[in-house]
């Protein structure tokens, strides 16, 4: 019996440590590691979906409230504005789709008119060479000129409905976030 | 042994990867290119140490029933602490290794240092033996990962080193190329032990 609470004591206390050393090193890193997802992930997708602005799209994000997850803790969305001599161009966001193999990340250019700018896939899991192809250009330059009432009119992917269908799914996702927060976004990203 | 000894013996003697052949998946699967081999044997080196260290200090508190279960928590907060570290500031090298940083914590190698050195020997001697093999497998993996870098994409830590007419084999970055080169290397080590003896 002695013994058992021996186990049972040592063990816990030394996952009690752990515990703590891992809550302290995720606190001290959380920033440094959102910097280095937006620089590395999302940096290069709003550029590609960005263009023609003089500003800095990446200082001057900035974060809106999204709803809640389903643990029920708020969410929030960056959005990166691209303005010209500080008139807004086009805002970028991102969506996310289930695909064939896990979420697919994309993100979306859109316009104040709501057109839509270009989009840009910044992660997907799917099978390289099938799945893969709806990153290619051919496929994602038809979303350019479409607009948020209808995002996703164009020609799928053959061989691979599931990953156009998790694209399909981020773009109305990011789609439906513009139109539902247009003027408040809009404000927000003017300033 | 002395401590110069509990160090060496990780370089030759006990080469984790090519005269133990243990800790082959992160060996094989990672060594595309000389830096990931490099980076993935610092990680695990970080690791081994440390929990060498704390095996080391813990070993006559841990009740010898539950000391695989503590030593796995152990190595796997330290895995965790290393996984995080990278994510925050060395991001190009997390991406490229992925998957295998987690899977530091099933790393043979560093069980297998802490059940049969660690939980037996002092702290010195327990950080020299988790240098000495931490350094021996950075070694093997940054070799592994050279050799394979230079024949199959011509290059090293990313600079061309050919002439431009060189056709990279493109087959030693593929799964069966690190078997092969694995193969190589192994053969290779096992003449020149042979010869010594």
């Amino acid at each position: 019996m002695k013994d058992i609470i021996k186990m049972v004591v040592v063990l816990g206390l030394i996952c009690l440590v752990a515990g703590l050393a891992l809550a302290g090193v995720r606190q001290v890193t959380l920033e440094p590691i959102e910097y280095q997802r937006i620089k590395n992930v999302m940096e290069p997708s709003v550029k590609a979906v960005l263009s023609g602005y003089d500003n800095d799209p990446i200082k001057d994000r900035f974060s809106m409230p999204a709803g809640k997850d389903k643990k029920g803790r708020d969410v929030s969305k960056t959005v990166f504005p691209a303005k010209k001599g500080g008139k807004l161009m086009a805002v970028a966001l991102d969506g996310s789709g289930k695909g064939f193999n896990g979420a697919i990340g994309v993100m979306v250019g859109i316009m104040p008119d709501g057109k839509m700018t270009g989009i840009s896939i910044m992660s997907h899991s799917d099978t390289p060479g099938i799945g893969s192809r709806v990153a290619e250009p051919v496929f994602t330059d038809q979303f350019k000129k479409k607009t948020v009432d209808d995002p996703t009119s164009v020609d799928g992917v053959s061989g691979a409905s599931y990953s156009t269908k998790g694209v399909f799914a981020a773009v109305q996702a990011a789609a439906k976030f513009y139109k539902s927060n247009q003027k408040e976004l809009l404000a927000k990203a003017g300033q | 042994m002395g401590l110069a000894q509990e160090f060496t013996k990780g370089l030759w003697k006990e080469l984790p990867p090519f005269r133990l052949v243990l800790g082959l998946c992160p060996t094989l699967a990672v060594t595309t290119a000389a830096e990931n081999g490099i980076g993935m044997g610092l990680a695990t080196t970080f690791v081994l140490v440390c929990s060498n260290v704390l095996v080391s200090l813990l070993r006559k508190v841990i009740p010898g029933k539950v000391r695989i279960a503590a030593f796995i928590v152990i190595i796997a907060s330290f895995v965790v602490i290393v996984e995080l570290l990278m994510q925050a500031y060395f991001y190009s090298l997390y991406q490229v290794l992925g998957i295998f940083i987690p899977l530091i914590v099933v790393n043979c190698i560093i069980l297998g240092r802490a059940e049969a050195f660690a939980s037996k020997n002092g702290v010195m001697p327990s950080i020299m033996d988790g240098l000495g093999i931490g350094l021996g497998f950075t070694i093997s993996l940054g070799f592994l990962g050279a050799f394979r870098e230079i024949l199959g994409g011509g290059t090293i830590f990313g600079h061309h080193i050919f002439w431009s007419g060189f056709e990279p084999m493109a087959f030693i970055l593929k799964p069966p190329g690190a078997f092969v080169c694995l193969g190589l290397i192994l053969g290779l080590m096992n003449i020149i032990s042979s010869r010594k003896a």
